[in-house]
């Protein structure tokens, strides 16, 4: 059987130029004017391919700073690639703690528009609003603007958006720390039910249980290269090395 | 070109997506305030009233119903400053957007000019009745009035042009604020909204067809106050302007504006 991409990546890789404000008083800056702040490369991404066949859920681990978000950020068309080239098959959806609300719009508000921009039209979000809301737990609150909401109350409704509403290539960023224990479970069970079925996910996580039991690849990657792409069981052998 | 159309229309969610974001970001303008709609409708009364007195009573201003000759004109630049000035930050303002999700960006622009277009429509509304029922030198309603729809169109296109080459600026240098800020204030000095039209073209000749809003508003003032078809050489130039302008702001979209998720 032909295989069919979801995300087919050649040679990419991305480099960051931070410039650094040295210019600490008025004075320093009046006199520096035409002395620009010094810029800094930082490689971030090193170049790389990579493939991810339609409806597989692949791991992506390594150490803080080693380059996971970045590399999510480029591959779902939030950054945009230095070199190379990048093609992306569907929409799709970046889930971490916090991103992708406007904190000045209500929860309702908040769930017709993410729910627009993640490809459903509105008679399909009118269906699945009320799951949307049962699932993040915020009946009573859903005429609230969310700026009034917690952290957790916030990461719950981008959650529950994201499982009801779902994206042909989901990326997730450590979603599992979001929410109290009950609502972790909640958000467990319905990772084992059917919601990543057909779906492509790239699963970003430290807690090397999860990348276990849900990825039969997995990407190791280390300083903003990618040392390893294969079998779970290896990368996580490599990245318990480089912890130790 | 009917496949598109059709892709657009049918089968995707964008025209209720567009639809949808320019209700919202309608609502957050007008609705958290004390005001509300009625600040939306005062504004260009006060502008007014403040020109009409400088213009008219201060300096003597000839022009023949001054009132709504202002009106029309500030109407339209209202709606051009709100949509270039009132933009610059919106890669930043609506980050949330397009931070998560591979959603194409000028979408973003579209539902908030279309938002804007909702509030000059009222304003439009406004100088309608002020023209038919207050003002004492009004002609009333022509044929000619329709020709606004593609003046409109010419205003949208011009505004939507320029909001992408500034905010796109604003990534690599948010000068690019006061810039405009300064531009902009040359552009609606060196704009008919307060001369008559033969005091303007005498005394700044072409600048009808360099600055791309005066031709707007001349011809605005032509369909509606005048009885009269727009300058039909004025048209296509601004058109032909507000095209090539669009051209810009979508090359500096593609190049900057793939850039915004990271430098903002």
């Amino acid at each position: 059987m032909e295989k069919t991409f979801s995300i087919t990546a050649r040679n990419i890789s991305k480099t960051f130029h931070i410039s650094e404000d040295n210019h600490n008083t008025v004075k320093h800056r009046l006199f520096n004017l035409f002395n620009p702040p010094r810029k800094k490369l930082v490689e971030a991404i090193k170049p790389l391919d990579l493939e991810i066949e339609k409806g597989e859920c692949i791991g992506l681990i390594g150490r803080n700073g080693c380059g996971k978000s970045t590399l999510v950020k480029l591959l779902a068309g939030v950054y945009s690639s230095d070199t190379g080239s990048l093609k992306i098959n569907g929409t799709t959806i970046l889930m971490n703690l916090g991103v992708g609300m406007s904190h000045e719009l209500t929860a309702r508000e908040n769930i017709y528009v993410s729910g627009s921009v993640l490809g459903l039209k509105i008679k399909e979000v009118d269906a699945i609003f009320d799951k949307i809301v049962d699932f993040a737990e915020l009946r009573d609150f859903i005429d609230t603007k969310i700026k009034y909401f917690s952290s957790g109350m916030v990461a719950r409704l981008g959650f529950s958006i994201a499982v009801n509403a779902g994206a042909d290539i989901m990326f997730l960023d450590e979603i599992f720390a979001v929410g109290d224990v009950k609502f972790q479970e909640k958000a467990i069970k319905v990772f084992e039910s059917s919601w990543i079925e057909g779906k492509t996910v790239i699963l970003v996580s430290h807690g090397m249980d999860v990348i276990r039991k849900y990825c039969k690849r997995s990407a190791f990657m280390k300083n903003g290269e990618l040392k390893f792409m294969g079998d779970t069981n290896r990368a996580i052998e490599l990245y318990m090395e480089d912890n130790a | 070109m009917m496949k598109v159309l059709k892709d657009w229309i049918v089968n995707s969610n964008r025209l209720e997506r567009l639809w949808l974001l320019a209700k919202i970001e309608f609502k957050l303008r007008y609705y958290e305030n004390k005001l509300g709609l009625f600040w939306a409708l005062l504004k260009p009364i006060l502008d007014i009233c403040i020109y009409y007195v400088v213009f008219k009573i201060v300096l003597k201003s000839d022009v023949p119903a001054f009132a709504s000759f202002l009106f029309v004109g500030l109407i339209i630049w209202n709606f051009f400053i709100e949509s270039t000035m009132g933009t610059i930050q919106i890669l930043s303002v609506k980050k949330y957007l397009y931070e998560y999700s591979n959603m194409n960006k000028l979408e973003i622009y579209i539902s908030t000019l279309v938002s804007n277009a909702i509030g000059f429509f009222f304003n439009f509304l406004m100088f309608l009745m002020f023209y038919n029922f207050i003002e004492k030198d009004s002609i009333g309603l022509s044929i000619y009035n329709v020709w606004m729809i593609p003046l409109f169109l010419n205003l949208f296109i011009l505004s939507l042009g320029m909001s992408l080459m500034l905010s796109n600026i604003y990534i690599i240098a948010k000068d690019i604020t006061q810039v405009w800020m300064v531009f902009s204030s040359i552009l609606f000095f060196l704009s008919p909204i307060f001369y008559s039209l033969s005091t303007f073209r005498n005394r700044l000749p072409s600048f009808d067809y360099g600055n791309p809003v005066a031709g707007i508003i001349i011809n605005a003032r032509h369909v509606m106050m005048d009885g009269t078809t727009p300058e039909m050489k004025l048209v296509i130039w601004d058109f032909g302007y507000a095209i090539a302008l669009l051209a810009l702001g979508l090359v500096l979209l593609n190049k900057l504006g793939s850039k915004a998720a990271e430098k903002l």
